[in-house]
């Protein structure tokens, strides 16, 4: 108990002057002592201030998991995080006994943003929308909106706007003003280059060419050199300072590759009829 | 001739009818000494062997005097006991006697053919029938002394209280063949009578009940009696009758009641529990009967412990912290829930591991634990011998949870099965409302309009109503319509839980209000293109635009100097592919309803043998009546000889 009073400020120091080694260092003591406590995982017995300090240590441990990039490290600890914020979500209902567990040092929202917002940049939007489902219902419970938290709000605008297409909207939320944290802001890299694909892919199919200073403005890149650069990576033809957009295979041995696969198909699939006619009668 | 061969037909049916009585009858005084248990069975068979005889039909009067009859033999009881093991049997003739005094024309003409046609039987098939006829002559006599004396006593209308303890008491009957024949079905006709039975229920139903059927040490009486406050049903049994049913106890069967009548009581307690929404009671009663439950391993008891799990997790939905609430009373529930779905799965218990999953998976949704929820399907193997509506249950839970893991083409197939598997009665009308409206937001979501017809149903027009209204402002592609809808019908989207679900849907109406657009104008400036979706900039037009020619959506080219969309040519469809996967598509849902509705056929167990047999008596008839005609047509030749001669 007392072990890990000492080792909070230290640990809070050690992240807030980016010594992350340090805070590394500190992390595991923390949790070896945690352990030693039996309060890794809060049960009802957990003396409150106890799970308040594991909490805060894990806490700690995402964040500085985050600075160090290890999305691996973070999931880990929000899943650790979890049946602490579990028990926090009991505290807060309604017609509960007065919460014994302070809470209000929980950076649960946060921790949460920064965990839909990794989801996003990895492309996972199953478990997004599994995790968003789950807010929406807490919320709902509390006659509010997932919205109404900024750390929420954040990744929940970004992922609807992605999905419409608007990627103009996500490069302006990623500019730094907008990110309601600095934590935020180390998955806009990400996020500006995931969108940057997916504008190359839709610009591949929607334009016939583009002038070179026009893609620069739609990519979102600095420069027109930046602009020359990327269109090599992706095999783009530059021409009179026009980019040109690989066109598809010709249309004509298209469609005769496709008469060719289509007869299979059909082939196949009058069989199927037959065999299943057979079976039936 | 002809008219010996019909008598020799009607009298196979009325042959058949009072070996059925036999045969009940004899289950009856096997399976209990508890006097008023032969009642109820007498009264159906005796309603049958009325009923096959009179060709009409019984007529109201007749189904009254069984009716009286049987409160009749109940009263007087004691005086038949004498009679010993006859007994079961008399009263079922009793009630010819009985009603002849009272009754009118039809049922003595009734009688009368009854045993006209027991003396047309010829000898060789009928010695077994034409026995008992005399038999029952024999105890028409002996009967009709001690009748005209008690028939004072009946009442002449049917008592609902009555009523409903002689329907519990038939289920008795019912539950009692399904443990001996080994045959689920009576089971389940028990389980379907609840419903019917439901209003009846009250404790003094249920109390007078379990007096009789249980010795007064029972644990299982008193358990069931406690909770239904009714824990001194035994002293309030008048002294002398209970002398008779300690009597009827001791010397009928000292063997215990069957664990399938106890978990059918049980069920009885659990309904009236939660119909006079006593929760908590019916919560604390429900674990502990599950306690008690669990211990048993018999096939026969599935069907009925998997309603107790459900009655159980019902109750425990209702209590204080509701669902939606993280800290809800539901997850107390899951570690019993998962620990009955483990042994159901060890034991091959297919109703209950159906019915538990199916619970499981509600419980996790209601607390929008979705991962969890996953993590079951994906380690469980749902019984594919389910009943129908598990099996709809489940497809439903499983369309929810796809849908909300934007895996919409199978929710979608998921959901369109649970539609059509729903039942199809009143009753499950809300779990239709609710699968169809999960289905339009899903189909929504794909980019497909639902069919217009499904919202004209009229169990589904008032409800889904807001959902019309959003596929209008999605098929037509207008963006303030449909953020409209949303705003203006957000409570119930909210209650239904399709919110989050409907939120998704802006990127399919802008999608529309795009094709539409496409399909309109050959060319069309982003100025106007954001105008008229209402978005907030040219910008954002243009890459929506772009990402939806990417995602195939139209066909088109961008002109990012002069800022327009250009549509290209739409080709003809005919010559794609197009039609002929559409044509696939459909012969493969043809097909696999063809195997699903193969596959949904149940057929009863040793039927075939009967089938046999029958086939074998009808060659034997066939070849009796093939004999007949060969020596009608000599009659004939010898008759058309005499007339000659004539």
């Amino acid at each position: 108990m007392a072990d890990l009073k000492t080792l909070l400020p230290e640990l809070q120091n050690a992240l807030e002057r980016r010594q992350l080694d340090a805070a590394n260092d500190l992390l595991s003591k923390a949790k070896r002592a945690l352990l030693i406590q039996n309060a890794l995982i809060p049960t009802p017995t957990t003396p409150p201030q106890l799970v308040v300090l594991g909490r805060q240590v894990l806490e700690l441990g995402a964040l500085a998991s985050i600075r160090q990039t290890d999305a691996q490290t973070f999931t880990r600890y929000y899943q650790q995080l979890q049946p602490f914020y579990d028990l926090e979500r009991h505290v807060g209902g309604p017609n509960q006994p007065k919460a014994k567990v302070d809470v209000s040092t929980s950076q649960r929202s946060k921790i949460t943003g920064l965990y839909l917002l990794l989801l996003l940049s990895s492309g996972d939007s199953a478990n997004f929308h599994t995790v968003l489902e789950g807010l929406v219902e807490e919320a709902s419970l509390k006659d509010a909106r997932v919205e109404d938290d900024a750390y929420i709000k954040y990744p929940v605008d970004l992922e609807r706007n992605l999905m419409e297409g608007s990627y103009d909207k996500v490069w302006r939320e990623t500019k730094s003003e907008r990110v309601p944290d600095e934590d935020f802001g180390l998955f806009s890299n990400v996020l500006i280059g995931t969108i940057r694909s997916e504008i190359a892919d839709c610009s591949e199919k929607a334009y016939p060419s583009l002038p070179i200073s026009n893609a620069k403005n739609l990519l979102f890149l600095e420069s027109e050199g930046a602009v020359i650069e990327f269109a090599e990576q992706r095999g783009w033809i530059l021409r009179d300072g026009r980019i040109y957009f690989p066109v598809e295979p010709e249309a004509a041995t298209r469609s005769e590759k496709d008469i060719l696969l289509a007869s299979g198909t059909v082939i196949e699939n009058t069989l199927g009829y037959a065999r299943e006619l057979e079976t039936i009668v | 001739m002809p008219a010996e061969r019909r008598s020799l037909r009607s009298n196979n049916k009325s042959d058949a009818s009072s070996s059925a009585n036999g045969e009940k009858s004899s289950s009856n005084s096997q399976s209990s000494g508890a006097k008023e248990k032969a009642a109820p069975a007498t009264r159906s068979a005796s309603n049958k062997a009325k009923g096959a005889p009179a060709k009409k039909g019984t007529t109201a009067k007749g189904a009254n005097n069984g009716m009286e009859e049987n409160d009749q033999s109940q009263n007087n009881r004691p005086d038949s006991t004498e009679n010993g093991v006859n007994g079961s049997e008399d009263v079922e003739m009793g009630e010819d006697t009985a009603g002849a005094p009272t009754s009118s024309f039809n049922t003595r003409k009734d009688r009368n053919g009854d045993e006209k046609m027991t003396v047309v039987v010829p000898p060789a098939k009928g010695s077994r029938p034409s026995k008992k006829a005399g038999q029952e002559k024999d105890e028409d006599t002996t009967m009709e002394g001690t009748e005209p004396g008690d028939s004072e006593q009946t009442e002449p209308e049917i008592d609902p209280t009555t009523k409903a303890i002689q329907d519990i008491k038939i289920n008795f009957t019912l539950l009692d063949r399904a443990v001996t024949h080994f045959d689920p079905r009576f089971t389940l006709r028990v389980l379907r009578s609840i419903s019917s039975m439901r209003k009846h229920i009250t404790p003094e139903v249920l109390a007078k009940v379990i007096v009789d059927i249980y010795p007064d040490s029972s644990s299982m009486a008193s358990f069931l009696l406690e909770a239904i406050d009714q824990a001194n049903a035994f002293e309030a049994v008048p002294a002398d009758l209970k002398m008779d049913l300690d009597l009827e106890k001791t010397k009928g069967t000292a063997k215990d009641t069957l664990p399938e009548v106890d978990a059918y009581l049980a069920i009885l307690v659990q309904i009236y529990l939660f119909d006079e929404r006593k929760i908590q009671q019916g919560a604390d009663f429900s674990t502990n009967l599950i306690e008690r439950l669990r211990n048993l391993n018999r096939r026969t008891l599935d069907s009925l412990t998997a309603r107790v799990y459900f009655y159980y997790s019902l109750f425990f939905e209702k209590i204080a912290p509701l669902p939606p609430s993280p800290a809800a009373a539901v997850t107390s529930i899951r570690q019993t829930l998962l620990a009955a779905l483990r042994t159901a799965v060890l034991r091959k218990d297919v109703d209950t591991q159906a019915t538990v999953m199916t619970l499981l998976l509600r419980n996790y949704l209601s607390t929008s634990h979705i991962t969890q929820a996953d993590l079951l399907i994906s380690h469980n193997r749902f019984p594919a011998a389910a009943s129908n509506n598990q099996i709809a249950r489940y497809l439903y839970y499983l369309g929810r949870i796809r849908a909300i893991q934007l895996q919409y083409t199978e929710a979608h197939s998921h959901l369109v099965g649970a539609t059509r598997k729903s039942p199809t009665s009143h009753s499950a009308c809300g779990f239709y409302q609710a699968s169809h409206k999960l289905l339009v937001v899903v189909e929504l979501l794909m980019g497909d309009i639902p069919d217009r017809s499904i919202f004209r149903q009229p169990a589904l027009e008032k409800a889904l109503h807001p959902y019309l209204l959003l596929a209008q402002a999605v098929s037509v592609g207008d963006l303030d319509g449909f953020l409209n809808t949303v705003n203006t019908h957000s409570p119930t989207f909210r209650k239904d839980g399709t919110y989050t679900l409907i939120l998704r849907l802006r990127q399919n109406v802008i999608k529309t209000g795009i094709r539409m657009m496409s399909l309109s104008y050959s060319r069309i400036s982003l100025r106007d293109i954001c105008l008229r979706l209402g978005l907030d900039s040219e910008e954002s037009a243009e890459y929506i635009v772009a990402k939806a020619i990417r995602d195939g959506v139209i066909e088109a080219t961008l002109d990012h100097e002069h800022g327009f969309m250009k549509s290209k040519e739409v080709g003809d469809i005919y010559a794609t592919r197009e039609p002929g996967e559409a044509f696939h598509e459909r012969i493969r849902a043809c097909l696999a309803l063809h195997d699903e509705s193969v596959k949904a056929m149940r057929f009863p167990m040793n039927q075939h043998r009967l089938e046999l047999k029958s086939a074998q008596e009808a060659r034997e008839r066939e070849r009796e009546l093939a004999k007949e005609i060969q020596e009608g047509d000599m009659d004939d030749e010898e008759a058309g000889g005499d007339f000659d001669a004539i």
